[in-house]
């Protein structure tokens, strides 16, 4: 027990310690629960996570307000099979709760399939959806651990997306991969090459592919890609990735740079064409 | 008096207005788009009065029977006013009805009190008003409830009900970012009705916030808790889905559970469908060359000091056509307009030049 007099007044800018016994007593077990259980190495990089997020100007366009009505989560997929809801984020956010964002991000954020139901339906107009690519995009800047290891299976994804501009392949809607379609799959499936045939682009009237990107285009593309920053965040998270797109980005430019130079000097054959259609 | 008033629209502020200046001796043109007199109330036959729930005829039909019966009031029903000229002393107004036939008078003062309409929920598709059966609105539940037909479409009274508030409202995805006011209070009057009359349904009200503000609190909120055990749960649903047997199923978070979904049917959902200035009083507003504020409605001179005066000089304004009201509300406003439009006519006040409306 402690003499009344000898406790002293001065209290810190806490608005929790008006309540003198709080310094005392410190916060209550069911407070504990609430409180963050970071590491003091992770609240750090989590600060800075928050900081680097909060001062992206996305983050103040996309962010809003929330009237905590839940039609994001009721109306996301996702939220159906995980625990996981968009509204938890989004009042993570409104709160600036910046442990609870990393933990999130760490967590559950890999959950969304990216439907952006929520953002038509927010009736705050949220772009939820948004901010969920944006922590993702932040938790592959700041190379987090949780990035490295949901991203690893999708390296073949990446490197397809990434040098040919294609994920999938209007092939591969089956009935079997893509159960979940039900008789739509099916259908799909077998009038795909009527469907692809009655796309007015050449270049896309095929089954095997998305569509074909020529050397050029294919070069342009990565080009993007470089300039944007998306391959160099790739560092990040997969050194070794990053390192095999770039090898193919410079052998492709180099070819490209040797056509281009061959047909300027009027050396160019026909059957030294690469097999798509070059706009040279 | 040989002075004159238009007054546009016979609801409550309509009526309201019009019998005030009856009682001083004022000749009023009344003109309704509508073929009867009372408004929104009669028009969709509204059934009890919140919050001390006594019918809605009990406060309408006195007021449209001095409309009705006074020798200084001259109605044109099924019309609207085609055209409006500024005169010498007042405005000269074409009126036209439905046969396209044009009558003219000449009036010193206008009081618009062309009210509201209720948002037409279908263009919240994802909740499938009008798709789906067993799907209603508060304005269409109004009507089963005066004519005692509150049945689902398998011909029974509904065992499970479900209401949802703020359809239409409180929603940037269809562009009303307002509180429609009345809603709240409606939707519980509505279950408490439900109650009384199905005494082992099961009611649940999904809201965001409940707003029976001031007096109400208890009457309502408290009331249907207490004698009816009116559910609430908080979340607004974000779909419905026919289910079997007619069913309706909704698909909500209960957002005092983090993350915790709700999937659940229900014989019928009523949807609390909010107010907005409608076709009618937009079309008032642009004979009149009144302008609206930012939410639609029309902006009064001054929103604080001179809520029933407009921007033209003559034209005074009354009930919910400048935002989301309720029928006492509007009845006071029709009263205030009719204040208003005394003055003006008969000592010629017009507080225009002392206002400076400060811009925003
Ligand atoms: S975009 Fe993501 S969070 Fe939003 S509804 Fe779709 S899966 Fe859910
Ligand atoms: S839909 Fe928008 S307003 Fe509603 S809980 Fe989600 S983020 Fe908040
Ligand atoms: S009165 Fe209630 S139901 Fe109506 S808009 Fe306001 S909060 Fe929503």
């Amino acid at each position: 027990m402690f003499e009344l007099a000898t406790v002293k007044l001065s209290l810190p800018e806490d608005p929790r310690y008006l309540d003198m016994s709080y310094a005392e007593q410190g916060p209550l077990p069911e407070e504990m629960r609430n409180l963050d259980q970071l590491s003091e190495k992770d609240r750090k990089l989590a600060l800075e996570f928050y900081q680097s997020l909060a001062s992206d100007f996305r983050y103040n366009e996309y962010l809003r307000g929330c009237l905590n009505c839940g039609v994001c989560t009721s109306s996301c997929p996702a939220a159906k099979f995980y625990d996981f809801g968009p509204r938890e984020m989004i009042q993570y956010m409104m709160r600036g709760e910046y442990d609870k964002i990393y933990e999130f991000t760490n967590e559950k954020v890999w959950a969304c399939v990216q439907c952006y139901t929520c953002s038509m339906r927010c009736p705050f107009n949220n772009e939820i959806a948004g901010l969920i690519m944006l922590l993702r995009e932040y938790a592959v800047k700041f190379g987090l651990e949780s990035a490295k290891q949901i991203l690893a299976p999708y390296r073949r994804i990446l490197l397809t997306v990434l040098t040919t501009g294609n994920q999938v392949t209007p092939d591969m809607i089956q009935p079997e991969t893509f159960a979940d379609w039900g008789p739509q799959a099916l259908e799909e499936s077998k009038n795909m090459d009527v469907y692809r045939k009655a796309i007015p682009v050449d270049l896309m009237q095929r089954t095997d592919i998305g569509w074909h990107a020529s050397l050029q285009t294919a070069v342009e593309l990565m080009t993007i890609m470089i300039e944007a920053g998306v391959i160099e965040s790739l560092k990040n998270i997969d050194k070794d990735l990053y390192d095999m797109i770039i090898d193919i980005y410079e052998e492709r430019k180099q070819f490209l740079e040797e056509i281009k130079e061959k047909y300027q000097k009027g050396e160019l054959n026909e059957e030294e064409l690469p097999d798509s259609w070059l706009d040279l | 008096m040989e002075k004159k008033v238009l007054v546009i629209g016979a609801g409550p502020a309509g009526l309201s207005a019009t019998r005030e200046l009856v009682n001083m001796d004022v000749d009023v043109i009344l003109v309704e788009r509508e073929a009867c007199l009372g408004g929104t109330p009669k028009k969709l036959n509204y059934s009890l009065l919140f919050p001390e729930l006594r019918p809605a005829s009990e406060v309408i039909d006195p007021l449209i029977k001095v409309a009705k019966e006074s020798p200084r009031v001259k109605k044109y029903v099924n019309s609207i006013i085609d055209s409006v000229k500024e005169s010498e002393d007042g405005f000269e107004v074409s009126i036209k009805d439905k046969e396209q036939k044009v009558s003219t008078e000449r009036v010193s003062a206008i009081i618009a009190a062309s009210g509201f309409e209720h948002f037409d929920s279908r263009r919240k598709y994802e909740y499938g008003y009008g798709l789906i059966p067993n799907i209603y609105q508060i304005s269409d539940i109004e009507r089963m409830l005066s004519e005692n037909k509150l049945v689902t479409t398998r011909g029974v009274p509904p065992k499970r009900v479900a209401i949802l508030l703020c359809v239409g409202s409180r929603d940037a995805t269809v562009g009303n970012t307002y509180c429609s006011r009345v809603c709240c209070a409606v939707s519980i009057k509505q279950a408490m009705e439900i109650k009384e009359r199905v005494p082992d349904a099961i009611v649940h009200i999904y809201y965001m916030d409940i707003r029976t503000y001031g007096l109400m609190e208890d009457k309502l909120y408290w009331r249907s808790q207490l004698e009816h055990r009116v559910g609430y749960i908080r979340g607004r649903i974000s779909e419905f889905m026919r289910g079997p047997n007619d069913t309706v199923i909704i698909k909500g978070e209960d957002t005092m559970n983090l993350n915790r979904a709700l999937v659940v049917p229900y014989d019928m959902v009523i949807l609390a469908n909010g107010m907005e200035l409608g076709l009618g009083s937009a079309q008032v507003a642009k004979v009149l060359g009144l302008r609206l504020e930012e939410h639609g409605f029309i902006k009064p001179l001054d929103p604080d000091r001179l809520p029933v005066v407009s921007q033209r000089k003559g034209v005074f304004l009354a009930g919910a056509l400048t935002g989301p009201k309720t029928m006492s509300d509007s009845i006071t406003e029709g009263q205030a307009a009719a204040m208003k439009a005394y003055e003006y006519v008969t000592k010629g006040i017009w507080e225009y030049e002392e206002i400076k409306v400060t811009a925003h």
